[in-house]
């Protein structure tokens, strides 16, 4: 009889609800103890049932413990099972009690039918209260030597448990020894398998502490242990050898193929000692590809990875063998099974561009599909897409554009985006993604806009094409942050090309207060000095208003980046142009978000966790992992003894974890967040802004009037001595100008003068046919000028149109002349544009450049 | 002289624990059991089930934790927890929920759990929470023997069944009469140590038959410029099997080279394949799937899709034309024609001259045709009502194609013999094909 204080120390089931039935089932099941009646295994059976599923709805049942203890002298095989089920589950809680069941579980596991000894064995095992492991050491041994493979089976798994219970105990039982005995001469291949299993976990776990258990778990890995486990699943292939012996094919076992996984991943680790090892082993393996089971598939893979990595040639052949198995595997499996695969094999595109390349429509997304096998082919598109396959792959995109689902769809888009970075030619690709524009779906919009902006900052050839059809887009339809950014960014960046961008921008920025979000307020700022830069006349009104608000802003940032652009206008405009306008530069790569030192550890870990989170596992378990093994423990613990205060206790527990995983996510997001930055924000802005933190301590000395802001905008103006209204007069007879042929001028400086300087002459000309003939190359006509002194600092253009940037020098004095020049080869003019220091003197230079052109294309 | 002693060997005992401990903390680290526990959840997110694997309980709490996540994270195969890594399947509503806090191969957990659900559906005649709490004892016993210290046993539905007898309808008529209504057989799991563990030891039958079916799915994507971008056919090679003894069968096709991918039942034996083509084996008691194969770059699809839209102003017409663009040699049955309408349509107004057509609330709309008549073209026409404010359609459908035919795979695959080793009594051999439209998208 158990002690009634016993079930008291455990008073209240977690459920309310549950208390008084519990209470009436420990009565019931009392009743029932002693009864040896006629069918009162029936009625325990009700009983059982009824307890077993208060159990596995979570209410408390430890409290009838004893009784179901006592109940469980009966030879039905189910009572049995049922109560095992309980006393596993409650054991751990209840030690004191556990006693009892000791004593019923040694009895059965000398039952005659095996599979009641196995399942006692395993129960016992089970129980896992540290003080009962001397009972424990009995049956174990008898296990091991039982004339039963179930039984056997059950018996290894079983020296794991109690080593993880009392390791101790374990080692001195000489327990290990045993398993290697039974692993090298069991008939049974799952008794093998479990001997392997737990023989790595136990001497691994000892290696540390003692040497034996080193060499052993060293001897694991060598060869002749590794063909044994090889070539006894080999024996299956092999088996047509014997299949006609009759005797001899029925003693030839076969691991499951769980156990064939287990055994894989041994020989992942295995180091072959020649290359005809290697081949050995990859035929040994190779029909483990066309396994039905995909853990099978994949673990065989990652040998054949492994196995083949200093072997170059052979690794390429590895992955065309691995292809069509993996991709069988993608398409035949459920959705869980092919978001696996799909996670592995974006890893091996990464290492071998080339592999799925032809194999593009494997990926292309079933309407039925979950959006995570949907995202997960899209990066796969993204990555295998080359010169041969962009077309059909970014076709196959721009379909999805138009799908139902918004999120694919902004997916896709982006996806096109990416591939546009990739590839040399974007030509149809840009098309493509301006007609997205046209489609009118705001969220298209949105995404379409951020990826011009980053296409524009790899090829900026493209503006011209990008910018007409983003100066359509009315900046209103656009209400997301990063797209409206992104718009606010080509405003500023392509002003001069955008004849309403002053007047856009004004308008974004007479709503300041409206704009919620502080990117965007950040770059209207930007764009806004931009813009000012180009076009001061137009854009100064703005400016003003835009500083003023800026540094009225709640928004730190803002705030600082508005005062510094503030303070750096004062001190010099020039500089100010130098820091924010900077000459563009062309972004020849985006920073990548992993280190190829990243991409090689997670390959190293192929199949594992690793995969799917993109991370090697360094990164995800160091932290996360330790903590929560006590605490789940914990967990466990508490929910056995349910306290008043149990229900807070472990919330509170749940949530510091939570807070310690957040961290760590937010830092994951952080790095997330700063590598995309990284790809898509642009250099100058966040530059400035860590200056304008730098700047805040000048922000708080020095009062910061906004209506002085204003006020000090107006000067500007003379700052940059930009009177428009004072025409140059144009000097009547120019004397002959003389060129300095040595003539230098940085690109930097050109740009600055060009910008500071009035236009003091344009005129037209006529070209004449031979040089529109030889502007086919305008290579020629630049040789050309500067054999007349007149340097070109930059060209563009494309058929008809042409432009040049011209300088000249006025030999002995430092004297520069700037001319742009525009040659339209089918009406056969040129249109020249002249600034120069010395106004006086422009109409020479004028007509040396007039002479200098007309005698191009002469022979 | 004696309480000396006693205290020193109290001063080692304790050290002796510190140490233990210290090794515990260690073995956590390196703890190579994969799966600590697995939940199976309703669809309301109420834990129907617990099985807890390895000395560390599992808090349920987990569940609530997983149940409260996003959408777009819980519906993720992986997810990683604030304590542990979470595998998961769905299958008619039921999660099958499994925690690890040790690295593994997260495909391995994901099959297992495909397996589970698998054998569970098969022992359980299907899947729902009903049927799992009304046999939960059936669910924990099949658990105990298909994973065992958080490492999958026998997952063989043969296997488990001779350890576990299904509950069917005649034990619970036994269980009336004879009061006894243990659901386990008698017999031993002899599988284990079966020499192929696919197979019962010695099962008889008194007339023996064995029956080949090939299923074919055929998968195929239609672009909005009407080309077949995309045309597969999926295809399994489903057999039956009730032979006495210890059946050697073989089966050969008369034109294999068409088949690629293929994948197959660890009963078939790679060497005879690999070099003649032939699938030789012995199989399994019951129902199993042999093999399965892809069959790729098929030229046509037995149906065409011809749906148009054209809108303006506000609304929109739909036109939809089915036909049959190469005649598969049979009926072509049960046609349907499935699509989501997009968000931005306020009502539809639409009708066909063949069949029916349905719209559910979701805005999904079904038209279902059965078989094409043969003095007309089934058309689906009719109106799509925009919500105000939009002029146009920019999202478009897509049409989802259901379609069946018996009697033939379409993907030409012919079976040309099935021969025994040793031919027994009475045996009866039977071949059957059907092919139905797998993921068949028509886009606009």
């Amino acid at each position: 009889m158990p002690p009634p204080a016993a079930s008291s120390r455990y008073p209240s089931p977690s459920q309310p609800s549950g208390k008084s039935e519990v209470t009436d089932l420990k009565s019931q099941l009392r009743q029932l103890a002693g009864s040896r009646a006629p069918g009162v295994d029936d009625s325990k059976r009700d009983l059982f049932k009824k307890v077993i599923s208060y159990m596995t709805i979570g209410i408390d049942v430890s409290s009838v413990f004893g009784e179901m203890v006592m109940c469980s002298a009966t030879s039905d095989i189910v009572l049995k099972k049922m109560c095992y089920l309980y006393v596993g589950n409650y054991a751990k809680g209840n030690p004191d009690l556990s006693l009892l069941t000791i004593n019923f579980l040694q009895r059965d596991c000398k039952d005659e039918d095996p599979m009641i000894r196995g399942l006692a064995l395993r129960s016992l095992c089970s129980l896992r209260v540290p003080n009962l492991v001397e009972y424990l050491l009995g049956p174990l041994g008898s296990g091991l030597k039982d004339n039963n493979s179930y039984v056997r089976t059950i018996a290894v798994t079983g020296v794991l448990k109690l080593y993880h219970i009392s390791a101790s105990t374990c080692i001195d039982a000489e327990f290990p020894a045993t398993l290697k005995s039974l692993m090298l001469h069991d008939s049974d291949a799952q008794v093998v398998a479990n001997c392997l299993a737990a023989l790595q976990e136990i001497w691994s776990l000892e290696a540390s502490h003692s040497e034996e258990a080193c060499r052993e778990k060293e001897s694991l890995l060598s060869k002749p242990l590794i063909y044994y486990f090889l070539n006894r699943y080999s024996y299956l292939k092999g088996r047509s050898k014997f299949q006609y012996g009759g005797v001899c094919f029925c003693r030839i076992k076969e691991f499951n193929e769980w156990a064939q996984c287990l055994i894989l991943e041994l020989a992942v680790k295995y180091v072959p000692s020649d290359s005809n090892d290697i081949f050995d082993i990859m035929n040994l393996l190779e029909d483990r590809l066309q396994h039905a089971n995909g853990a099978v598939v994949l673990a065989t893979v990652k040998v054949f990875l492994q196995l083949t990595l200093s072997m170059t040639d052979v690794h390429q052949q590895v992955y065309e063998r691995i292809k069509s198995p993996l991709l069988t595997l993608v398409s035949s499996g459920s959705p869980e099974q092919s978001y696996a695969i799909l996670s592995h094999l974006h890893l091996l595109v990464v290492r071998a561009p080339f592999i799925f390349a032809s194999d593009y429509k494997h990926f292309y997304c079933q309407y039925n599909e979950p959006s995570y096998v949907k995202k997960l082919k899209l990066e796969m598109l993204t990555a295998i897409a080359n010169e041969s396959n962009t077309y059909e792959i970014v076709t196959e995109l721009c379909e999805y554009a138009a799908n139902v689902d918004i999120e694919i769809a902004r997916e896709s888009i982006r996806a096109v985006g990416k591939i546009a970075l990739q590839q040399y030619d974007v030509n149809a690709i840009v098309d493509r993604l301006l007609q997205f524009l046209e489609m009118e779906k705001d969220y298209v919009t949105a995404e379409t806009l951020v990826l011009v902006k980053d296409l524009l900052r790899k090829h900026p050839q493209w503006s011209h094409d990008c910018i007409s059809v983003v100066g359509g887009i009315s900046s209103k339809n656009i209400q997301e942050p990063k797209a409206k950014a992104a718009l606010i960014w080509m405003l500023g960046e392509y002003a001069q090309d955008m004849s309403d961008a002053p007047y856009i921008l004004e308008n974004l920025i007479e709503n300041w207060e409206e704009e919620h979000s502080a990117e965007v307020r950040l770059h209207l700022l930007t764009a806004a000095m931009k813009c000012f830069f180009k076009r001061a006349p137009e854009t100064q009104k703005a400016l003003g208003i835009a500083l003023a608000a800026g540094i009225a802003d709640f928004h730190q940032d803002v705030h600082d980046r508005a005062l510094f652009y503030y303070r750096v206008l004062q001190y010099d405009v020039h500089v100010a142009e130098r820091v924010v306008s900077p000459p563009q530069q062309a972004v020849s790569a985006f920073a990548d978000t992993q280190s190829s030192e990243i991409k090689d550890r997670i390959f190293d870990e192929f199949n594992s966790l690793s995969v799917i989170y993109q991370k090697p596992s360094y990164i995800f378990t160091d932290k996360e992992h330790r903590g929560p093994f006590e605490f789940s423990d914990e967990l466990g613990s508490t929910s056995i003894t349910p306290e008043v205060s149990s229900d807070i206790v472990p919330a509170q527990q749940f949530e510091a974890n939570d807070k310690d995983l957040l961290l760590s996510t937010d830092e994951k997001d952080d790095n997330k967040g700063l590598s995309s930055n990284n790809g898509s924000a642009y250099t100058a802005p966040y530059e400035s802004s860590n200056i304008s933190s730098q700047m805040q301590e000048l922000a708080i000395s020095g009062p910061a009037a906004s209506a002085t802001t204003t006020q000090s905008s107006f000067d500007f103006d003379d700052l940059l001595g930009l009177g428009l209204s004072t025409a140059p007069a144009p000097t009547p007879s120019p004397p002959l100008l003389k060129l300095n042929a040595r003539a230098a001028l940085d690109p930097r400086a050109f740009q600055q003068k060009w910008r500071q300087l009035p236009i003091s002459l344009s005129q037209e000309y006529s070209v004449n046919p031979q040089g529109i003939a030889a502007l086919t190359v305008p290579q020629s006509l630049i040789k050309h000028m500067q054999s007349h002194s007149i340097h070109c600092i930059a060209s563009g253009g494309q058929s008809p149109n042409f432009k040049f940037f011209f300088f000249a020098q006025k030999e002995a004095e430092p004297l520069d002349y700037l001319t742009e020049c525009i040659i339209n080869s089918s009406s056969a003019k040129a249109q020249i544009k002249v600034k120069a220091d010395e106004q006086s003197t422009s109409q020479a230079f004028a007509t040396v450049f007039e002479t200098a052109l007309s005698k191009f294309g002469m022979p | 002289m004696e309480e000396a002693s006693g205290r020193r060997s109290k001063l080692t005992i304790r050290s002796e624990r510190e140490r233990e401990r210290e090794r515990e903390r260690e073995r956590e680290q390196y703890r190579s059991s994969m799966l600590q526990c697995i939940f199976l959840l309703s669809d309301s997110g109420e834990v129907i089930l617990e099985k807890q694997l390895t000395g560390h309980r599992v808090d349920r709490s987990i569940c609530a934790w997983f149940w409260d996540q996003a959408d777009s994270l819980k519906s993720l195969p992986v997810i990683a927890s604030p304590t542990h890594y979470l595998f998961q399947i769905v299958r008619d509503g039921i999660t099958f929920l499994a925690c690890t806090q040790v690295e593994m191969p997260p495909l391995m957990a994901i099959e297992f759990l495909c397996r589970v659900a698998d054998v569970l559906s098969d022992y359980l005649g299907g899947l729902n929470e009903d049927l799992v709490k009304d046999n939960f004892i059936i669910v924990y016993e099949l658990l105990d023997e298909m994973i065992d210290n958080g490492f999958p046993l026998t997952t063989e539905p043969n296997i488990l069944r001779e350890m576990i007898a299904p509950p069917n309808l005649v034990s619970k008529m036994l269980s009336v009469v004879t009061g006894n209504a243990s659901n386990v057989s008698d017999t031993l799991p002899s599988g284990t140590g079966s020499c192929v563990p696919w197979r019962p030891t010695d099962p008889k039958y008194s007339s023996n038959e064995v029956y080949v079916d090939l299923v074919e799915e055929m998968d195929a994507i239609v672009n909005r410029d009407g080309e077949l971008v995309k045309c597969e056919i999926y295809g399994q090679v489903q057999m039956s099997s009730q032979l006495t003894g210890f059946p050697d069968l073989t089966l050969s096709f008369a034109n294999p080279s068409v088949l690629e991918d293929m994948r197959f039942h660890p009963c078939v034996r790679f060497r005879p394949w690999e070099s003649h083509q032939v699938l030789s084996f012995v199989p399994p008691d019951g129902q199993f799937k042999l093999m399965s194969y892809r069959v790729k770059k098929l030229k046509n699809t037995p149906l065409y899709v011809k749906p148009q839209i054209t809108s303006d102003s506000g609304a929109c017409r739909v036109s939809v034309l089915v036909g049959i663009r190469s005649d598969p040699g049979k009926t072509i049955e049960s046609i349907t024609l499935s699509f989501q309408l997009p968000h931005c349509v306020s009502s539809a107004d639409l009708s066909s001259n063949h069949g029916t057509v349905t719209i559910l609330s979701n805005k999904t709309c079904t038209w279902t045709i059965g078989r094409i008549p043969s003095d007309k073209t089934p058309c689906l026409s009719g109106t799509l009502a925009l919500e105000t404010g939009l002029e146009r359609l920019h999202v478009y459908p897509t049409f989802k194609v259901g379609f069946k035919i018996m009697g033939i795979a379409l993907s030409g695959l012919r079976i040309e013999k099935l021969d025994l080793k040793t031919i027994p009594p009475r045996l009866y051999k039977g071949f059957r094909a059907q092919t139905r439209a797998g993921e068949f998208d028509v886009r606009l």
